[in-house]
């Protein structure tokens, strides 16, 4: 691995991530929050600074990209902005674990806090931490595709790096800058639109473009404590489970689907039909059973559709303290929380067409059993899924639970209950927020032991980058022949 | 007629046998050892390639009535037929084996319209055909249908014990709509009468409607066990036939179809292909795998390997281990009585059927020859009755011996006719006859 290259790419990306500290900035000058000011200001051009003197480890443009390199990028620079963007929340008190625990949580859409105090930050500092979400959502690598004529060299492996595609997936542009410049726009399109939306359905400016940015980026941070629930709002939370079920959609097949018309591409694909059908089932299963509380019948469909659209897409809003709901309630909930949404969109998680290969590869091992010779491949969309992908999507899993095994037990050795430890890795590594017990939605993560945040906030970036290409990068090869040197 | 084959292999070979007896015929065979096969017939060789315009104005290319492109080499097929057609050919023929330029433009015109093909003629996916109309059939052992699906015949070998052998034909009030056209025992046809009285392993061939024929097969079988539909079909070869039948089969929900493939990456082809059927690696006379996967429970196995023995071998293993119906390719068109002598009840040939679809076409005449059946022993052909026929009842027909009025079509309806049934002009007739007779019939309603 050459470092300079690594560095040369991260780099070029986080000069432009200086840029986007001008809006938290604005938004702390009006506010007349100057001490923020100085913080976004200061972090901003050190990011500038910092990204110009990394990038100037490598001149020429004689070099090419290898497999390790792409990771490495991938990965330091998901650190480096998690980094950068946890200095303005340890300038306002928060220890170092819990601003990057914060940071890391806003990049990787998860949601997951670990704030107790929300009017102790100001507007700018609130501003900055959905903002964060919806620069991640996508994947900040895939953003600077789309904004940087620069990152020509490299720029389809870390796009294809970051981002996973189904096997087959169709739709896409021949170059990856264009393929991300219409994700962008249409990204872009989506959350203005809800911005509107929940204008005209009465929120504020300011509450409307936070949301709307947590939204589309299926993140779920949200600047009032109570989440949604504390709007009480029938309209806004119709508006949100909108937006909410396309941010758990395939981007490709929304630019498909809403911008060229094309419907039958919607419906003629697996993971989507699976989408809707369990978004279906989940919200018939919590209607059934939350109607078997007092509650009207009105508002249990309602909370039913949007608390599982809210963890089926790894969103993590609450229209309702559902840690407070009943057992049948929960356990819906619990097990969405380990499906994720489709390839594609900002949604983290598993992923849908993931749990459809695993679930066809099952199915076809119990038919190969009573016909031995039988030729089953494995199909996602009518077409023959690769044994290289479908082999990737098996270890995925088993690294899955091992993660997830790992972690539940770091969290519940430091002191949490059990129902804790669980939903706050699922929470985590899946990129949903929040869990039960301890971790709820009306509660937060500082409770927990300093370790335990720390081994989260690592679950929470293996788990966006799925996985395999953080682990990869622990394989001792790939430092073997680490070198400075760029050429 | 005057007739250009372009091609001297096997197709080529049978089209000039059957053809050189009343026309000029051309053959071009790039390879001048061919003209030996061709030495017996009366045909004129010319040694060359189709695609050169040189070698077809040999041929006198320029007042040809038909052109038939049939080498190995689609894009040589299309390239001859597209010059002779420029050169003044009337109509050309055009084999091909694959779909690529049947339905790579917009619904295959374009073969029309740019090369001036005028017919393309796919042997595979015609014997696909064929045997999926065989399988779609309880019971039957050949399937046709005319007059837009109208219309169906059918064909049965008869057991002991079916209805159809316990009387006199005129006494067994068969269903309205069907009519019993053709029976063959041994090897002669006959098309029976009221008194006819028909024996278990005689073949019939049955002419009805839609709904009478369902009637009709329930008449069939012996009592008390009914034709079963297809529902479970093994097909083995996964060859072009093979493909393009289990293509056909798999949409259908009533029926699971299994395929057997010696190649294992045509078998992936396959099995990533077809969205149902079940893909098994592995040799069609493999008697361990026949047995291990049931085959012997299949309503029907149809072999369609293209090697006679082993299509033979795999067959026999099929009726061995049960399987009641049982369809099989022969590529050699010799070996067609054989595999029905030893007890295969369907055998088809690919080629066979489409060299029978030309000539048939040729020889016609004014009359339509709809099918010839029966390695032509007997033939269904479509009769106009002239403007100035007599409207006649049927019965006062005096129709030469040999022959049968299948089906009246009149304004689009097709009536089964029965003796009281009137012939009127303008009448289309779905006439069945033995060889002997069709040319008495043709000319009974124009010279009456």
């Amino acid at each position: 691995m050459r470092l300079a290259i690594v560095f040369h790419l991260t780099g070029t990306i986080l000069r432009f991530l200086g840029a986007a500290f001008v809006a938290p900035l604005l938004i702390a000058l009006y506010s007349r929050e100057s001490a923020d000011a100085i913080t976004f200001l200061a972090t901003g051009v050190a990011a500038v600074v910092l990204g110009e003197v990394m990038r100037r480890q490598i001149r020429h443009r004689e070099w090419t990209l290898k497999r390790v390199e792409a990771l490495a990028v991938v990965v330091v620079t998901y650190l480096l902005v998690a980094m950068i963007g946890a200095v303005p929340y340890a300038m306002n008190g928060m220890t170092a674990a819990d601003a990057m625990f914060e940071s890391m949580s806003g990049i990787t859409g998860t949601g997951a806090t670990t704030l107790t105090d929300f009017d102790y930050f100001g507007r700018g500092l609130m501003f900055w931490r959905s903002m964060s979400q919806w620069l991640g959502g996508l994947g900040i690598i895939t953003l600077f595709i789309a904004v940087l004529p620069r990152l020509a060299i490299g720029g389809r492996q870390l796009f294809f790096t970051e981002t996973t595609t189904t096997p087959g997936s169709g739709g896409l542009k021949p170059h990856v800058r264009e393929t991300a410049g219409m994700l962008w726009r249409l990204y872009v399109g989506l959350t203005l639109a809800e911005f509107v939306a929940l204008m005209l359905a009465g929120l504020s400016a300011y509450d409307a473009i936070c949301h709307a940015m947590t939204t589309i980026s299926a993140g779920g941070f949200s600047p009032n404590p109570e989440s949604i629930m504390g709007y009480n709002s029938a309209a806004v939370e119709w508006i949100i489970c909108g937006f909410m079920f396309l941010a758990g959609t395939n981007f490709v097949l929304q630019y498909q689907t809403l911008l060229r018309g094309q419907l039958k591409a919607s419906i003629a694909d697996d993971e989507f039909r699976v989408y809707t059908a369990i978004v279906a089932i989940a919200t018939i299963a919590l209607t059934v059973f939350l109607l078997q509380t007092d509650m009207a019948t009105a508002t249990a469909v309602r909370s039913g559709l949007f608390q599982s659209l809210s963890i089926l897409t790894t969103t993590g809003y609450a229209s309702a303290d559902f840690s407070l709901w009943t057992e049948q309630s929960r356990m819906v909930l619990l097990v969405l929380m380990f499906i994720g949404g489709c390839a594609g969109s900002a949604a983290g998680g598993p992923k849908i067409w993931r749990q459809i290969l695993i679930a066809r590869y099952t199915l076809l091992e119990l038919k190969r059993t009573l016909h031995p010779r039988a030729l089953l491949p494995v199909k996602l969309g009518g077409k023959v899924v690769p044994e290289d992908v479908m082999r990737a999507v098996l270890v995925f899993f088993l690294f899955y639970l091992l993660l997830f095994a790992v972690c539940v037990g770091v969290v519940v050795a430091l002191g949490a209950d059990i129902l804790t430890g669980v939903t706050a890795t699922t929470g985590t590594l899946g990129n949903i927020g929040p869990g039960f017990g301890q971790v709820g939605p009306m509660a937060n993560y500082a409770g927990l032991h300093t370790v335990s945040k720390v081994v989260l906030t690592a679950a929470m970036l293996v788990g966006r980058l799925e996985v395999l290409t953080v682990l990869a990068l622990l394989r001792p090869e790939a430092w073997r022949s680490l070198t400075l040197r760029g050429d | 007629m005057r007739i250009i084959l372009i091609g001297g292999g096997e197709v080529g070979y049978a089209l000039a046998r059957a053809l050189a007896p009343n026309h000029d015929l051309h053959v071009i065979d790039h390879n001048p050892a061919v003209a030996d096969r061709f030495h017996p017939l009366d045909v004129s060789f010319v040694p060359g390639s189709g695609t050169s315009a040189e070698v077809l104005g040999l041929g006198d290319v320029e007042s040809s009535d038909l052109v038939i492109a049939c080498t190995g080499l689609d894009e040589v097929n299309i390239i001859a037929c597209a010059l002779a057609k420029k050169l003044g050919a009337t109509k050309t023929v055009c084999f091909v084996s694959g779909n690529d330029f049947l339905e790579s433009v917009s619904g295959g015109y374009s073969l029309r319209e740019h090369f001036g093909v005028d017919q393309t003629i796919w042997p595979e996916a015609q014997l696909a055909d064929a045997i999926q109309r065989i399988i779609a059939a309880p019971g039957a052992i050949d399937a046709e249908s005319f007059a837009g699906g109208q219309v169906r015949l059918l064909e049965y070998r008869l057991e002991s014990g079916s209805p159809l052998t316990a009387a006199p034909i005129a006494s067994l009030q068969l269903p309205r709509g069907a009519v019993v056209v053709a029976a063959k025992r041994g090897d002669t046809i006959t098309i029976p009468h009221g008194e006819t009285h028909l024996k278990p392993g005689d073949k019939v061939i049955v002419m009805g409607r839609g709904d009478a024929m369902v009637a009709m097969e329930a008449r069939v079988a012996p009592d008390g066990r009914n034709l079963r539909d297809a529902r479970q079909v093994t097909i083995i070869g996964g060859g072009d036939v093979g493909f393009r039948l289990a293509q056909l089969l798999d949409s259908r929900d009533d029926v699971s179809v299994r395929m057997i493939e010696r190649d294992r990456v045509r078998g992936e082809m396959l099995a990533a292909t077809l969205a149902n059927a079940l893909i098994l690696s592995g040799d069609g006379t493999d008697l361990e795998l026949l047995e291990m996967e049931e085959i012997g429970r299949s309503d029907v196995l149809v072999s369609v390997i293209d090697n006679d023995e082993r299509n033979l071998l795999a067959s026999l293993l099929g009726r061995q281990l049960g399987v009641t119906k049982i369809i099989t390719r022969v590529s050699k068109v010799a070996n067609l009585r054989l595999f029905e002598r030893v007890g295969i009840d369907v055998a088809l040939s690919a080629k066979g059927a489409a060299v029978e679809s030309i000539v048939r076409e040729v020889e016609g005449g004014k009359a339509k020859v709809l099918a010839v059946l029966e390695e032509g022993e007997a033939k269904i052909f479509e009769l106009v009755v002239p403007d100035d026929f007599p409207a006649t009842a049927l019965r006062d027909l005096a129709t030469p011996p040999e022959s049968i009025v299948g089906t009246i079509l009149r304004h689009g309806d097709a009536i089964v006719p029965h003796g009281n049934d009137r012939i009127e002009p303008g009448d289309r007739l779905l006439v069945f006859c033995t060889d002997t007779s069709a040319d008495l019939m043709r000319t009974f309603f124009t010279s009456s």
